[in-house]
């Protein structure tokens, strides 16, 4: 290359090496692909092969089909025989129903798999063979560590929780991570106290932690609600943080105790007496709105009788994701005689408190429905009713409405169809008429809206022109067609 | 005479210049491209090996894992919507959401959807954050409560997504293409992360693989095959060197420039507080990363966009010339476009490693490595002809430039041997090795034209959504 500032030699030299190189480690990676697909093919069939021996005898001693110190010697004997991983892999590979768990649990303890675990969470015991060297040399000893803490979780190892607690200071995250799942899977009463303190740590310094709120939160929240009274003093900390989140983990293990039990209730039994004065007293009036927002959610589920003052005003409380979060603890049915302050939320000035207060008003069922009825009739406010009529749709409430106009076409539901109408909010109405075999609802219907000048009505008044099989609704929709907009009776 | 000689003199000075360019182009690509691959080997295998204490029972079962909303845009994708959306109602997440838009569509995508899932239309309540195209219609079927299709004029791929988001409640939502099949826990995968991460993590991609050749059951993929035409294989074989050494190795280098919007999560407040998917450029996805980098720069904001690499969407590879043309000229456009309206990163201090290493590698080895290459393969014959290069060295040069982009893509599919190895059958690995070493006689140099093409079009001002028909990937 003339005028290049190298001797043309060097260049090719250079080149010459590069290639070579280049060629010798293509080839080398062909190699290595190839070789890899052979040794793992073969790792799979001697897996299959060791499976069919191991599992029978696991699924046995666990089951209690086999005599237990029978098959453990028998396991045992077969892991002299292979490598330990392996063992360790099909015994872990598929976990029992949880009525085996204890007998799981004693299986990894007689196979030494617990101890051999805790060694290497201690970070004493040293993995052996090429993955061993491998990890040392890329100081990757920690996928070790927080491998053997899964396996101690998944096996509900209760005996491991301190030594999970401490795996909580590992230098390594990952390890970290894994001992907070495993003590929220173990749920050991004397760990609580440490997982406040990280939820603590996260919350005021969380580079410091490297941990995730949520990691941590979902390892609290796992505990049984009885153990909630070890955060009342986060619950009362300076910090308004710190007593926000703590808030919403009571919050959340007070609605997964509720979930499936609809006659769930907070008491003395259940919840500390102290931390439900705390809620009614102190969270409710707090400074930070998050805090309350979060209390109304809990306080939904006291059975004291100052519950429901406290809720009716956090219903008026002038942050609106408050007033939000309350609206919607009150849907539940004990809450039916708050019906009318909840129906007040439907003019709330934010759309989600609106939309929230119409959900919670529809699961109330036919009362719900009535004052959502005489709300919609009565009032004049165009936004209320635009969510109220959202909502109805999406919930598929326009089916049950049409059902009872048709049997009472001169009900309130007749109403309650011409406002729709004069919203312009008759898509759903007009596609559930289109394949709808009642004749006796077609043809009220069609007295009684088929002037409207809605689009769509008329569209369909147009198609049942032609398209209607019964001879009285085709002549009176040939009679409708053309007049639309006139004698409408909108509002 | 003396002006010829002249001529020839300036032409071969010129000519030396390109070859310098060209060498340098080679050693700064191939050399960058080394060090990515280095990089995401030792990436790839230790994170396969935490895969094994990742948790995703926990992340299941958990009350803080955050809801999602799956935005499906499609526009005339009658053949496969129905399928693709049948194969995300499997996706196994706690809390989901999905919301497909219809993006104008003159085929019978919406009627296939109607059809298929009952849906009625309702007027329902719109409250666009970003301003979109109008809306045609809600269509909901109250059994299905968490699915929601909107109808909307045509608009672009860019305002389906904006109306997505627009319907979506939900702190994070996933992008996903209408031709696409999502393996079942793809989604819990892709939010691992997400919940794990102290930061705050804004953007998170994961691996698009080719489903051409896949068999496929009831929405989701059950065995893996390769497919059957050449033209697809060399996809398989580039996938996998973009996403597994690309991509791991930009995530792992903190320099995040492209996350497939075929697949990927985003954090819905703050893309609505950058300003949304915009028409601004043909790639959206890249351009919203983008942007999001510099949102977060601008407002002091720490933020993490990631790949990761377990999480896997399976996507309809264009099966034949015209097609393929068609997406490597839209990608090539859509990298130019969005480089060029952020050239201000470039060696920017305040962008960081993004400024220093990912955009001007993106500029130099992405967007002009494609016409630099291109005059490369006409100007080194042409040196050779008129003497400036002696044959020995530009054979040389040749096999080495063969050898290296062989040594990449070899290096891929070791790379997805010793991680995922999901081609299970020892025929396939053979055949993905083989077309490893042949891809880069022919099918390179095609893509590179394809390339050129965008980077023409780039700078005459084109600025066309190339759409790529897809045949649907049905049982």
């Amino acid at each position: 290359m003339g005028g290049f500032p190298v001797l043309i030699e060097q260049v090719i030299t250079f080149v010459i090496v590069l290639l070579v190189t280049v060629v010798v480690v293509t080839v080398g990676f062909v190699a290595a692909a190839i070789l890899r697909r052979k040794r793992r093919d073969a790792f799979f069939e001697q897996l299959d092969d060791l499976r069919q021996q191991v599992a029978p005898l696991v699924t046995g001693v666990l089951g209690r089909t086999l005599d237990y110190r029978q098959g453990v010697a028998q396991i045992k004997k077969l892991g002299e025989k292979h490598k330990p991983a392996l063992i360790e892999q099909l015994v872990m590979e598929k976990l029992p129903p949880a009525d085996q768990m204890p007998a799981m649990t004693q299986l990894c303890e007689d196979l030494g798999l617990v101890k051999q675990w805790q060694t290497r969470l201690g970070g004493d015991g040293q993995v052996r063979g090429m993955s061993g060297t491998l990890q040392r040399l890329f100081r990757v000893g920690y996928l070790a560590r927080a491998r053997s803490a899964e396996h101690l979780a998944t096996i509900r190892h209760r005996a491991s929780w301190p030594m999970l607690v401490k795996a909580l200071d590992d230098p390594h995250p990952d390890v970290r991570e894994v001992a907070l799942r495993g003590l929220g899977s173990l749920v050991e009463p004397q760990s609580f106290a440490a997982l406040v303190q990280r939820l603590h740590q996260v919350i005021l310094d969380p580079d410091e932690s490297g941990l995730a709120f949520r990691t941590v939160k979902s390892a609290v929240v796992s505990f049984p609600l009885s153990q909630a009274i070890g955060l009342e003093a986060s619950l009362r900390h300076p910090h308004r943080r710190i007593r926000f989140l703590c808030t919403d983990v009571v919050r959340e293990m007070v609605e997964k105790a509720a979930e499936g039990h609809p006659d769930f209730y907070l008491d003395a039994s259940n919840f500390a007496p102290s931390l439900s004065e705390l809620f009614l007293n102190t969270q409710t009036y707090d400074e930070n709105p998050d805090v309350r927002a979060r209390s109304a959610p809990v306080i939904a589920y006291m059975r004291d009788p100052r519950a429901v003052p406290v809720l009716l005003g956090l219903l008026e409380d002038p942050e609106w994701f408050v007033r939000l979060h309350t609206v919607r603890a009150l849907a539940k049915p004990r809450f039916e005689g708050q019906l009318l302050q909840i129906a007040a939320r439907l003019a709330d000035p934010r759309w989600m408190v609106r939309e929230a207060a119409v959900r919670t008003l529809l699961g109330f069922g036919d009362a719900g429905f009535s004052v959502l009825y005489d709300y919609f009739l009565g009032s004049e406010d165009r936004y209320s009713r635009e969510q109220i009529a959202d909502e109805w749709q999406r919930a598929g409430v326009i089916p049950t409405l049409l059902g009872h106009y048709a049997q009472q076409p001169h009900g309130r539901e007749r109403q309650v169809l011409e406002q729709l109408a004069h919203m312009g909010k008759t898509s759903y109405l007009v596609g559930l008429l289109l394949g709808s075999s009642d004749v006796a609802l077609r043809k009220n219907f069609l007295q009684d809206f088929g002037r409207h000048a809605d689009r769509q009505i008329q569209s369909w008044v147009a198609w049942l022109a032609t398209h209607e099989t019964d001879p009285d609704v085709k002549a009176l929709a040939q009679a409708r067609k053309g007049e639309a907009g006139m004698g409408t009776r909108s509002r | 005479m003396d002006i010829i000689e002249a001529w020839r003199q300036g032409f071969i000075h010129m000519m030396n210049i390109f070859n310098i360019i060209i060498v340098a182009y080679f050693f700064l690509a191939n050399g960058g491209y080394t060090v990515l691959m280095g990089f995401s080997l030792g990436s790839l295998l230790v994170y396969n090996r935490r895969l094994a204490y990742q948790g995703l029972e926990e992340l299941r079962d958990s009350v803080v894992t955050p809801p999602v909303t799956i935005i499906m845009p499609a526009f005339n994708e009658e053949n496969s919507i129905v399928d693709s959306l049948r194969s995300v109602m499997q996706t196994d997440y706690p809390y989901l959401e999905i919301v497909v838009v219809d993006d104008g569509s003159s085929d019978e995508t919406l009627n296939n959807l109607i059809a298929a899932f009952g849906l009625i239309k309702m007027d329902l309540i719109y409250r666009p954050r970003l301003e979109t195209e109008p809306i045609r219609g809600f269509y909901v079927n109250p059994d299905f409560p968490n699915l929601l299709v909107i109808s909307k004029e045509n608009g672009g791929k860019f305002d389906a997504l904006n109306v997505g988001i627009n319907g979506c409640r939900t702190p994070y939502f996933c992008t996903l293409d209408a031709d696409c099949i999502l393996e079942r826990d793809a989604l819990l995968r892709l939010m691992r992360p997400i919940k794990r991460d102290p930061l705050n993590i804004v953007a998170s991609g994961g691996i698009v693989r080719i489903l051409n050749g896949c068999k496929v059951k009831e929405g989701q993929v059950v065995a893996v095959e390769l497919p059957e035409s050449k033209i697809e294989k060399f996809q398989v074989v580039e996938y996998l060197r973009s996403f597994l050494f690309g991509r791991t190795g930009w995530d792992l280098l903190r320099g995040t420039l492209i996350v497939s919007g075929a697949f990927a999560v985003f954090h819905r407040e703050t893309v609505i507080e950058a300003g949304g998917f915009n028409e601004q450029t043909v790639s959206e996805d890249m351009e919203l990363i983008v942007r999001l980098h510099r949102w977060a720069q601008e407002n002091s904001r720490r933020i993490k966009m990631q790949f990761i690499s377990d999480p896997v969407c399976w996507t309809e590879a264009p099966a034949d010339r015209k097609m393929l043309a068609r997406q490597r000229r839209r990608w090539q456009l859509g990298l130019c476009q969005t480089l060029w309206k952020n050239s201000d990163m470039l060696f920017s201090r305040k962008f960081g490693r993004v400024g220093w290493l990912a955009y001007p590698f993106n500029l130099y080895v992405e967007a002009l490595g494609a016409p630099v290459e291109f005059i490369g393969y006409l100007m080194i014959p042409l040196a050779l002809l008129l003497g400036v290069v002696p044959p020995y060295l530009f054979l040389l040069f040749v096999v080495l430039s063969l050898a290296y982009g062989t040594f990449l893509s070899v290096g891929s599919v070791l790379m997805e041997e010793l991680t995922y190895r999901r081609y299970p059958r020892y025929r396939d690995l053979l055949v993905l090795l083989g077309y490893a070493f042949i891809e880069n006689i022919g099918y390179r140099q095609l893509v590179v034209w394809y390339r050129v093409q965008g980077v023409w079009r780039f700078i005459t001002g084109f600025r066309e959504w190339e759409a790529v028909a897809h045949k649907g990937a049905g049982d």
